[in-house]
């Protein structure tokens, strides 16, 4: 069944098509690895699957529901309920401690709760930092805050963007076992990244080029 | 844990933890508050106490006996009683009669009063020398002073002439029984003594009452005061002659001859008679004024020498605005007596007043400006800076209210500390205006306290309205490939 379907999409900047009748097909529970050269589409790709951009043509179902033409409330509050985002760049809230930056996605999505919030850190082996601001912890340990931020609402959908672009191979591997972690408790993840290794980790790859969808690649070895 | 108790920790951690940047906000918003704070203790405190100040100029009230009405002091106290006591400085009664000073064949016009008083109403007065204290001590103007060559403990008599209408009968004709008659005659050193006696009803003398103030005190001065001389007097008839009648008191030989002499020339009391009475002056007033040309004395004494209890006018020095001050000139007017402002007083303090509120209205209302500026220049460098933070939390799901309502939270925080700062700051800052450039302290205002918390907080939402637009219109896709 299908959790994301992008229909003939097309977005257009003046002359530029950034993205040219792009179709797309995740189901439920599957993982997908974009990947692609700069200036591919795949950055207006992410925004519109991350309901922060809309198609200029084609349709984007996500959950059945057709998302292309919603106001931006609307869209905030779909991104808020059924996507988590995981940044290459981290972005946690600097003056906030790792528990409270979990905490702030609940805040949105529903309702603090530190010992849900601590939970999660735990998962991602961090139960211990739970108290340290973001300036005190490594850069791989702030992406696992992230990691925790964007599971903590148990979202349909888990987006990252080049989630493993500034970490060490020690680290990359930390977050690539918690995607598998992930994967295997049912969670969909779309992985956009430049690391061929990151890209053979999900299930499937999507390689776009000028727009358009170059070629998509299954990946055999793929390890449940 | 509940969503408003998240708020406030992420909005008390912005604060706490990135505390150069909100520093300055706070450092702003205090220092508009405690300007604020302390210019509104100035505008409402200050008048009240320059008022008290103000009263140096002199008295801005006069009453005045109303249209056929006599004025005296049982009238001016009775009028007092309408006036709040805390607002009256000082009233200074005034009687003003001509005197003469017969050695030098010149009269001046002498004013009888209530030193007290004159001293709160009039504070500019200044003497050299001191007030008068004891009975007949007076003060003497400058001008005179220098006319006459009188100094601080001169000695000088004052005769007071009643109207000429009093032209008395014979002394013989008026001794009826039950008459109460008053005499003179001149005693030690050609000095006026004065004997009061009352007739009983075979027309002999029933009491006697001698005023020897001018003669020396332990010689002739004692005749007022020797019972056995005094006793020698009652059941005899009048004329009486010296040695037969009565004794001399001895070493006052000249004196109870004068006594004698006085009863024996004593016509009825009720004929006013001229007297004189002899005085120490205890210092010379200066003021500039037309006051220098005047002799002050003790309402009591020129009672004494008149024998009459009248006003003519009293100055009141009343630390009240224009305004109060018409209510109670209304109030007190009636009763036979009238009130009236000292225009040229009440209106210039008046105007004084009011460039001093304007002045410090427009201060505070520019401090506000910058404070408002100030603050939302921070703001807007503090929207800037968290760019990204903002973005993440809009990609987190934020709503463009929740956005708002976060940075108004931070934003009203700072205006209640700011606030509170300000306020006490400010009432330091006021007392140490008010200390150093009017003198007097002021008391703290309790409703100022919150007063300035609100306006720190109103103007630090308001501050925050241009940085919170910025802010919403963030887009949450910066956060994506961000650099």
């Amino acid at each position: 069944m299908a959790l994301l379907e992008l229909k003939n999409i097309s977005k257009i900047y003046g002359e530029l098509k950034a993205l040219d009748n792009v179709s797309l097909h995740v189901d439920k529970g599957e993982w997908v690895a974009i990947m692609g050269p700069s200036g591919s589409g795949k950055s207006t790709m992410m925004n519109i699957i991350g309901c922060m951009d809309k198609p200029t043509k084609g349709e984007v179902l996500l959950d059945g529901e057709d998302i292309s033409r919603l106001p931006g409330k609307r869209l905030t509050d779909i991104r808020r309920d059924k996507i988590g985002l995981i940044f290459q760049q981290f972005h946690m809230v600097t003056y906030l401690t790792a528990v409270e930056n979990v905490m702030v996605s609940q805040y949105y999505h529903s309702m603090p709760d530190e010992a849900e919030a601590l939970e999660a850190l735990g998962r991602v082996g961090l139960r211990e930092r739970a108290k340290h601001l973001p300036s005190q912890l490594s850069g791989g340990e702030q992406q696992r805050v992230c990691v925790a931020r964007a599971l903590i609402n148990h979202p349909e959908l888990i987006l990252a963007d080049e989630p493993t672009g500034n970490l060490d191979e020690a680290n990359e591997n930390i977050v690539l076992d918690l995607f598998r972690q992930l994967h295997r408790e049912g969670t969909t993840l779309i992985v956009v990244t430049h690391d061929p290794e990151v890209a053979e980790a999900a299930q499937r790859t999507i390689v776009l080029e000028h727009g358009r969808v170059a070629r998509e690649v299954v990946n055999e070895h793929f390890v449940e | 844990m509940t969503k408003r108790r998240m708020f406030l920790r992420m909005v008390t951690a912005s604060l706490l933890r990135r505390r150069s940047r909100m520093l300055i906000a706070l450092l702003s918003i205090g220092i508009g508050a405690t300007i604020l704070a302390g210019m509104v203790t100035i505008y409402y405190d200050v008048p009240r106490q320059m008022r008290a100040q103000m009263r140096s100029y002199g008295a801005n009230m006069l009453l005045m006996p109303a249209e056929g009405e006599t004025f005296d002091s049982e009238r001016l106290s009775a009028a007092l009683q309408k006036l709040p006591a805390d607002a009256l400085v000082g009233a200074s009664p005034y009687r003003y009669v001509r005197l003469d000073m017969t050695s030098r064949q010149q009269s001046f016009t002498t004013a009888g009063t209530d030193f007290e008083e004159v001293q709160k109403t009039s504070p500019y007065f200044s003497v050299e020398g001191r007030y008068p204290e004891a009975p007949r001590e007076v003060l003497v103007g400058k001008a005179i002073a220098e006319t006459i060559g009188v100094k601080e403990g001169s000695d000088m008599e004052l005769t007071w002439q009643p109207a000429a209408k009093d032209a008395s009968g014979s002394a013989e004709d008026d001794r009826v029984p039950g008459a109460a008659l008053s005499g003179s005659a001149k005693g030690f050193g050609d000095a006026m003594v004065y004997v009061t006696a009352t007739l009983d009803d075979q027309a002999r003398i029933a009491e006697i009452q001698i005023d020897a103030s001018t003669q020396t005190p332990e010689y002739g001065g004692r005749t007022a005061e020797d019972a056995l001389f005094l006793k020698q007097f009652i059941g005899k008839a009048l004329p009486l002659e010296m040695g037969n009648d009565v004794d001399a008191l001895s070493g006052a030989t000249v004196t109870s001859n004068a006594v004698v002499e006085a009863l024996n020339t004593a016509t009825a009391a009720d004929a006013a008679k001229p007297r004189t009475t002899r005085y120490k002056v205890t210092g010379i007033l200066v003021t500039g004024g037309e006051e220098e040309g005047y002799v002050f004395m003790s309402t009591d004494d020129l009672q004494a020498l008149t024998g009459e209890d009248r006003l003519d006018v009293a100055e009141l020095s009343i630390s009240a605005d224009e305004e109060q001050l018409n209510a109670y000139a209304a109030a007190l007017t009636g009763d036979g007596v009238q009130a009236r402002l000292v225009k040229r007083v009440t209106k210039s303090e008046t105007a004084v007043l009011g460039k001093l509120q304007a002045l410090v209205f427009l201060v505070t209302v520019v401090v506000l400006i910058l404070t408002m500026i100030c603050v939302s220049t921070t703001m807007m460098a503090v929207v800037s800076e968290r760019r990204r933070e903002i973005g993440l939390r809009k990609a987190l799901g934020a709503s463009d209210n929740s956005i708002r309502g976060e940075f108004l939270g931070e934003g009203m925080f700072l205006g209640l500390l700011g606030g509170v700062l300000g306020a006490v700051l400010g009432f330091v800052f006021a007392q140490v205006v008010s200390v150093n450039v009017f003198n007097s302290s002021i008391t703290f205002q309790p409703l100022l306290l919150p007063a300035t918390v609100l306006v720190s907080m109103l103007i630090a939402a308001a501050s925050c309205l241009m940085p919170i637009r910025r802010a919403v219109a963030i887009d949450p896709a910066i956060v994506l490939k961000g650099e």
